[in-house]
């Protein structure tokens, strides 16, 4: 960098092959957890391979991987594992979310299921498909390559913070006017417990 | 043979009748004993105490000898058609020697407790949770009556037919309880006061 | 765990809580296992499922029995398949429907195929999670070959909703049945390779031999059912003891396996391959010819080409998809001998297009019970083949 701030030849060609690294190089942490997992354990078996693309190392453990592909449905139980698995993936990272489910909580519009990720993290690229074939995952991540390749980046105001992410999983309470005339507590679980042991 | 889907196998279909007539001499004295639509027995029986004994009797049952449990379920019977109470349940039984089916409904109000079945069958254990998570029915004896499905901490019972589909249940401290004591760079503080 | 934190005893305290968590490696879906461990020996197991639960028998109060159809592929999604057909026979059952010949053959080819399918994903999964990955590459080619034959049939491979109520919506393509002779003819041949890679392979003895035991009077008591039932010598098989279909036309053997673990599995589900694809080739021999519709007024879906060039078949069918069909008020339990198990469609209609209650009775929940009780006392990485020879199936635990 040189001294009023434009960039040299050489941390430009740095950068560009910073990103042509990370690129062909994308390691996924598969979040799989329904029927779009079956499609992404097809992509990543022999016959539409994923490693052609650089994608083969698949890393179960989030502090190793690059790319979180959510395939499947995220339930309002599930929302917090996934926002702790991509708090514990390191910068940079990117986040496909494969399938309907994942996108905008696909055909189940109901009290349990999270409509779509981006409820709880900023996602990169959305595919279509309940399930997308492994053609259109494979597609998605071209289109993720070329945008690490152009730096396109979304703008600071759209992505999600932490905050806005505690909040899409603690819902408005006004919407509940259910009142609970039964609340499970640990006193009458012991309860139940001692009289089934005394039969 | 020719076989469909309503009228099967001649075998299986005479088996099952004859299982029906011993049925209906022998247990359906004061109860009511209909056929559905696949000429499977269900037989309605007073509250859930009496299901339980009935199963029991089934079980035991050197004839019947139903020692398979399929499904424990439930449905809700707020329009009143199937009774007064609230909750129809329904037990449904199968004997694998005897290769034959049948189904026990007990009508079960909604302040009232039904009787586990898990010293009989220990697959009824998770069933039955799932019975207490989705409708509120309260098992006696249950060694473990939590909610199975739902999240610990949600209140209303999402079966009902007063449950709307859509609507989602806060859990002021979901991130917590999954994430420890100390969840990652948030400010417990802030995030309770926001609601 | 102790109940004096302070003191010294609680260092020397070997007993962990691990989770065995939502997010697994071994992709076997949302469940969770938290073990007491002691060094490696699982003391006690507890299980937790509802990640993945997203109503499904809800919506089957929301929604019309034809709407509903999509939800029942999201069930068991590695045999979709098998799903539609038993809940479209459930409806015909409680409507009192029975469909026509060529119809039964093709959904008993489905119901095999998709048999065929999920035995590949459970077999390949559980010995993925073991280490043997050329296994896994070896048959997922066959899944490959499997999916285009399906979705030469009805356009998607995974998530098929092929059934309708009264028949199916397609039918088969017109090589459809050259195309099943040479799956049949070849895709034995890689059982045989998978047979020689494994079965007499001395790590995989070692490491699913006496692992993972239910034995037959668990297995009874849990209520579990289809391979894992019989792989604990039961002889129970719902083709052949309530048999539905054209299955009493059909010549096959139920196996059944005697010891109830991880290897009895195994085998039993690579033998009910080949017994299927023996089912597959008798069907391919005797399809009939003839209608696919049952010619009931009340659900037979017309045909494009009428609905756009007569007035009462365009108002027929805007009937029954704004409407829906009218079931008649009563209920019927109806339960299929799926890949997994005994799998039910209790439906209670009081009348209308909607059902009142869409009971869905998964084999999967049974299974994930059994196998809470049955790794206790054994080792953290039994658990994890015995859980791959379980064949858990989240969308079915859960709904």
């Amino acid at each position: 960098m040189s001294k009023d701030g434009s960039s040299f030849f050489f941390p430009t060609l740095l950068n560009e092959a910073a990103k042509w690294a990370q690129k062909n190089s994308l390691w996924p942490m598969p979040f799989g957890t329904s029927c779009c997992g079956i499609e992404m354990m097809s992509t990543l078996s022999s016959t539409y391979d994923l490693s052609r693309f650089g994608a083969e190392v698949v890393r179960f453990s989030p502090r190793q991987a690059d790319m979180l592909i959510v395939a499947g449905t995220i339930t309002t139980k599930m929302a917090p594992v996934l926002r702790t698995i991509y708090d514990q993936m390191l910068e940079p990272k990117w986040v496909i979310a494969m399938g309907a489910c994942s996108s905008s909580g696909g055909i189940f519009d109901t009290y349990s299921v999270l409509q779509g990720i981006d409820e709880i993290m900023p996602v990169d690229v959305y595919v279509p498909g309940c399930p997308p074939i492994p053609e259109g995952l494979i597609h998605a991540i071209l289109h993720l390559q070329n945008k690490i390749d152009k730096g396109m980046d979304r703008k600071p105001a759209e992505r999600p913070t932490f905050d806005d992410a505690l909040n899409a999983m603690t819902y408005r309470k006004s919407y509940s006017d259910i009142k609970a005339d039964f609340v499970l507590t640990q006193d009458y679980i012991d309860q139940q417990k001692a009289s089934a042991q005394e039969k | 043979m020719r076989t469909s889907s309503v009228a099967p196998g001649a075998a299986f279909v005479s088996r099952q009748e004859s299982f029906n007539t011993r049925l209906k001499e022998k247990f359906a004295q004061g109860r009511k004993l209909e056929f559905d639509k696949l000429a499977e027995p269900v037989l309605w029986v007073r509250n859930a105490e009496e299901a339980k004994t009935l199963v029991k009797a089934m079980t035991l049952d050197p004839e019947f000898k139903c020692d398979f449990l399929s499904d424990i379920t439930a449905y809700d019977n707020q329009d009143g058609e199937d009774g007064e109470q609230r909750f129809v349940l329904v037990y449904q039984l199968y004997s694998t020697t005897e290769k034959i089916r049948l189904r026990i409904k007990a009508l079960v109000a909604e302040s009232e407790d039904a009787y586990s079945i898990t010293d009989l069958f220990p697959a009824a254990n998770w069933l039955e949770r799932e019975v207490f998570d989705m409708f509120g029915i309260k098992f006696k004896n249950h060694p473990n009556l939590r909610r199975i499905l739902m999240d610990e901490r949600f209140t209303g019972h999402p079966l009902r037919k007063e449950y709307p589909i859509k609507q989602r249940e806060p859990f002021k401290d979901n991130i917590q309880f999954h994430l420890g004591a100390n969840p990652l760079r948030v400010d417990t503080e802030t995030a309770q006061s926001e609601k | 765990m102790s109940q004096n934190p302070n003191s010294q005893t609680d260092f020397y305290n070997p007993n962990v809580l691990i989770n065995l968590g939502p997010s697994h490696p071994a992709m076997h879906g949302t469940l969770r296992v938290m073990c007491r461990v002691n060094g490696e020996t699982i003391e006690d197991a507890n299980c937790e499922i509802g990640y993945l639960h997203r109503a499904i028998e809800k919506l089957g109060e929301d929604k019309t029995y034809h709407q509903w159809m999509v939800y029942t592929d999201r069930l068991n999604y590695c045999s979709a398949l098998n799903n539609n057909i038993a809940y479209a026979m459930s409806v015909e059952n409680l409507m009192g429907i029975s469909v026509t010949e060529r119809c039964m053959w093709i959904r008993v080819i489905c119901m095999e195929l998709s048999r065929i399918i999920d035995h590949i994903i459970c077999v390949a999964i559980n010995a993925l999670d073991l280490g043997a990955m050329t296994v896994f590459w070896l048959l997922y080619h066959w899944r490959e070959e499997a999916y285009t034959m399906i979705e030469s049939m009805c356009g998607m491979r995974l998530t098929t909703t092929y059934a309708r109520i009264g028949g199916m919506s397609y039918d088969l393509p017109d090589n459809f049945t050259e195309r099943l002779w040479k799956f049949c003819e070849e895709f034995p041949r890689a059982l045989d390779e998978v047979e020689g890679l494994l079965t007499s392979n001395r790590i995989w003895i070692d490491r699913t031999k006496n692992v993972g035991t239910i034995s037959k009077e668990d297995a009874l008591k849990f209520s579990i059912t289809g391979p894992c039932l019989r792989a604990s010598g039961v002889d129970h098989d719902l083709r052949r003891d309530r048999p539905y279909y054209v299955y009493p036309e059909l010549d096959f053997d139920v196996v059944v396996g005697s010891n109830g673990d991880v290897y009895d599995r195994y085998l039993v589900r690579l033998e009910e391959m080949r017994q299927s694809v023996r089912i597959l080739k008798q069907c391919n021999k005797k399809l009939p010819q003839g209608p696919l519709w049952v010619s009931d007024k009340r659900v037979h879906i017309p045909e494009k080409l009428e609905v756009y060039s007569k007035m009462e078949v365009l108002i027929h069918h805007f009937k029954i998809f704004m409407e829906g069909i009218d079931v008649p008020k009563g209920e019927a339990f109806t339960c299929v001998e799926g890949p997994n198990g005994e799998l039910g469609f209790y439906v209670v209609s009081r009348g209308g297009p909607k059902a009142w209650r869409m009971r869905v009775k998964s084999p999967s929940f049974m299974l994930f019970q059994a196998f809470e009780q049955s790794v206790k006392g054994g080792k953290i990485p039994d658990a994890v083949a015995h859980l791959g020879s379980v064949n858990i199936i989240a969308g079915e635990l859960d709904r």
